[in-house]
């Protein structure tokens, strides 16, 4: 089919104003946050369900690729259209479509930004836990699609521990719905679950119904300082094993702590070689309980501890804690932060090993690696900044990432803890999962026959 | 394209706060309407991209509020990297028509408004009468002198008691020229010469626009004050009487967050009467949707960012005070429930 007679039909179905093939418009959406890239078709910003899967339906015909996106926030290449095609960005489905709060849940459109979701409910006292550093500008429907998580995973758990039900786009345009309003059913398999994390490759989520929790009465933040990652590492396997669940956990290295400090000068973070930030929520005297209870398990192995003064200071010591990702590229003018080898996950016990390994591949490559993530569910963000100019330094950087995939890898970890799979990092599944990804195959070719969903992703 | 644009170009992560932040992107909704998509385009440009209408659309509808570089965690700086790419392309001969037609009028007429009435009449009968050297001279702009010639004079009233004068020959600033890509030189020149010939250090304006010109693209020994600044510094000698009324105040982008004059009219207001700020304010002020050539090129979507400030104001204020004409104009064209004044006219309230 000639691209204009396609142009013609899709602009039948959502009318012209909401499909672009301008030039402009197709190198926009031919990236995300990442280093992958592909050139789309077509973009187009669908209003409803039914627009999608006339859409789907006729992509199916004719065998083009159709790749969904968010906020093109994605870290994998998730949202790129390596095969060409349509590319659907959902963010004009951006409602809220129900507030059932004395069920505790709400019904969304899959375009609608995490913070502004947010923002509606806690008027009500009532909040969506999984928080991730792009919370002000990533959208829901990307972050069930990849299974997004957060800050806050550490108590309140990931994307998935949320989704209750979810409507989608089948591969020949079907409408199925998953799931139910009840918190619990074993009605059949849960393929509410599989659409999570499918990243686009199954169907397409036009609707989810998502459980949302009441704000705890109180939080506190507190900091504490090492000589190093290794002594923070232990701290937190500490911490964890003392039976209390922070509702944030997260390390900061010496290079992300001058980062902080430069994004934000106000915040003045303590030099050190480590700091790890921890907050606990919950009732007054949890809250007071739990601090305690931390500041005796890192007693030993910490330079200093403190607390955040007040809910200011809290709240800028979280607001440049969720933009260091990118503000890491401040600390030198020709160096730009780049993602690549930045989500790895290892099991608690391995934490201090993994990190002191972290330290050696840097120098092994001489090339310094920030380090800084989730490090209470054993989620490290591997930051490495280098000159883009500069192809000995891309090399550099490929290979090392591919050490720090491998290692993370070999000791029972994963390529990927909550950023996704996309194409960056789908050469390492078959490696990480083993016949497991074999499954994977099946359910792709069976859901998906002609593979025009988001093809090139996923290792499927 | 230049090295410090491509390194500003290759600085954006494209994690998407601009995207978050961009008033232009909350309209339009596509991605070419966000900085993140302007750097894209920019670097597609750079690789041969034709300048079709959409790169057009993508350019140019930046208001160059500067939201997405105060907000950008890496340090990019779009609003630079935009403003080149215009001038890139009019030196191309590759431009809109309102581009066009902003330029001829503003090198031709003196003024982007395409006007040919006499820039000075505002002066009414004082214009024999004003000083030919002073240490300050009062820089009126082009919306100013021809869109508000009484609020213009009255502000001179207020001035010349403090031995302002002001440009007989006045030409517009440049503003509008460098912001959509145009060189302003040949006026710069006009005024420069005048100034030097009264022999003043310190230029005074009351236009956001006009004050970043002035202040970042004149030459560097000549001191550039915004008229709250001025005035904000003499309130003492005012005899300024308390007003029982609650305000809010809207930060012109050029004014605020591109030279941090913040507090200069919010000292003015508090001596006057209770401030109530907007939803967003000082740094992270939304934008009235005039900048850029915006107003001039897109006017429909000037005006949906218009409405869009607008309803950032508090409830139950009297008035909504600004510091730019542009500004004023541009909030004025979205009905906003308030009337909409510029300091000088709470300040006049204040001295009756």
């Amino acid at each position: 089919m000639q691209k204009s007679d396609l142009l013609k039909k899709l602009q039948d179905i959502v009318g012209n104003e909401r499909v672009s093939a301008s030039a402009a418009e197709l190198y926009c959406y031919s990236c995300d946050a990442s280093q992958v890239r592909g050139m789309p078709d077509f973009v187009i910003r669908p209003a409803n369900t039914e627009q999608i899967s006339k859409i789907v339906s006729l992509a199916n015909e004719k065998e083009i690729p159709v790749t969904a996106r968010g906020a093109g926030t994605g870290l994998a290449g998730g949202a790129v259209p390596v095969e060409g095609g349509i590319v659907l960005d959902m963010s004009s489905m951006n409602r809220i479509l129900e507030m059932d709060l004395g069920n505790l849940q709400v019904t969304i459109e899959p375009g609608i930004v995490q913070e502004k979701l947010n923002d509606a409910l806690e008027p009500y006292g009532f909040f969506f836990p999984p928080d991730p550093g792009s919370s002000a500008m990533c959208t829901l429907g990307g972050l069930i699609a990849n299974n997004g998580s957060g800050m806050r995973s550490v108590k309140y758990g990931t994307t998935r521990n949320y989704v209750l039900g979810l409507e989608v786009v089948m591969a020949d345009g079907t409408v199925v719905n998953t799931g139910t309003k009840v918190t619990k059913s074993v009605a059949g398999y849960s393929l509410t679950d599989l659409f999570v994390g499918s990243e686009g490759t199954l169907g397409i989520i036009t609707k989810a119904t998502l459980k949302v929790r009441a704000l705890p009465k109180e939080r506190s933040v507190l900091l504490a300082s090492f000589e190093d990652p290794e002594h923070a590492g232990e701290a937190v396997v500490k911490v964890l094993s003392s039976g209390i669940v922070p509702s944030a956990c997260e390390i900061l290295d010496r290079n992300i702590i001058e980062a902080i400090n430069t994004y934000d000068p106000h915040i003045g973070l303590p030099k050190a070689g480590a700091i790890l930030m921890f907050e606990v929520d919950g009732t007054e005297n949890t809250v007071r309980e739990g601090i305690e209870m931390i500041k005796d398990a890192c007693s030993t192995l910490a330079t200093s501890i403190r607390a955040a003064s007040d809910k200011k200071e809290r709240d800028e010591i979280w607001a440049a804690r969720r933009l260091v990702g990118a503000a890491v590229s401040r600390l030198d003018p020709l160096r730009t932060r780049v993602y690549v080898g930045e989500d790895i996950g290892v099991p608690i016990k391995e934490l201090p090993g993994m990190l002191h390994k972290v330290g050696e591949i840097s120098k092994e490559f001489k090339l310094p690696i920030m380090t800084y993530g989730h490090i209470g569910d054993g989620n490290l963000h591997t930051g490495m900044c280098i000159d883009m100019l500069s192809d000995k330094e891309w090399d550099k950087l490929t290979k090392a990432a591919d050490k720090i995939h491998l290692t993370a890898i070999s000791i029972g970890g994963t390529v990927t803890a909550e950023h996704g799979v996309g194409s960056a990092r789908a050469e390492y599944l078959g490696l990480e999962l083993g016949k497991g990804l074999d499954v994977m195959i099946l359910i792709k070719n069976a859901l998906d026959p002609k593979g025009i969903l988001n093809p090139g992703k996923m290792g499927v | 394209m230049n090295d410090s644009d491509m390194r500003s170009i290759l600085k954006c992560v494209r994690c998407g706060t601009c995207r978050s932040v961009c008033p232009v992107f909350d309209v339009i909704g596509w991605e070419s309407a966000s900085s993140r998509g302007r750097m894209l385009v920019a670097h597609g440009l750079s690789q041969g991209m034709e300048a079709d209408e959409g790169v057009f659309d993508s350019i140019n509808t930046c208001t160059t509020c500067g939201l997405c570089e105060q907000m950008c965690p890496s340090g990019a700086s779009p609003v630079k990297v935009i403003e080149d790419v215009r001038h890139q392309l009019v030196l191309q001969g590759k431009m809109t028509d309102a581009q066009k037609l902003l330029r001829t009028d503003a090198i031709e007429k003196g003024n982007p408004l395409g006007e040919e009435k006499d820039r000075m009449a505002w002066l009414g009968d004082s214009k024999n009468d004003v000083p030919e050297k002073a240490d300050h001279v009062f820089f009126a702009g082009c919306l100013a002198s021809y869109r508000y010639p009484e609020l213009t004079k009255r502000t001179f009233d207020i001035l010349r008691k403090f031995g302002v004068t002001v440009l007989q020959e006045e030409v517009c600033c440049g503003s509008p020229l460098l912001r959509t890509g145009s060189d302003p030189s040949e006026l710069m020149s006009k005024n420069l010469e005048q100034i030097r010939k009264i022999g003043a250090h310190t230029i005074i304006t009351g236009c956001a626009g006009c004050f970043t010109t002035l202040k970042n693209d004149y030459p560097d020994n000549i001191e550039v004050v915004h008229v709250a600044e001025f005035l904000a510094d003499r309130l003492a000698e005012m005899d300024l009487k308390k007003l029982d009324l609650k305000v809010t105040y809207h930060d012109p982008c050029h004014l605020g967050r591109c030279n941090g004059v913040f507090d200069a009219p919010r000292q003015i207001i508090k001596s006057i009467c209770y401030l109530e700020e907007m939803k967003s304010n000082r740094e992270k002020s939304k934008c009235c949707g005039a900048g850029g050539g915006v107003l001039k090129g897109y006017p429909e979507l000037s005006l949906e960012l218009s409405k869009n400030r607008l309803e950032e104001i508090p409830k139950d204020v009297d008035y909504l005070v600004t510091a730019c004409p542009l500004c004023r104009t541009n909030l004025k064209r979205g009905g906003p429930r308030v009337d909409v004044l510029d300091i000088i006219d709470l300040l006049e309230m204040a001295m009756e």
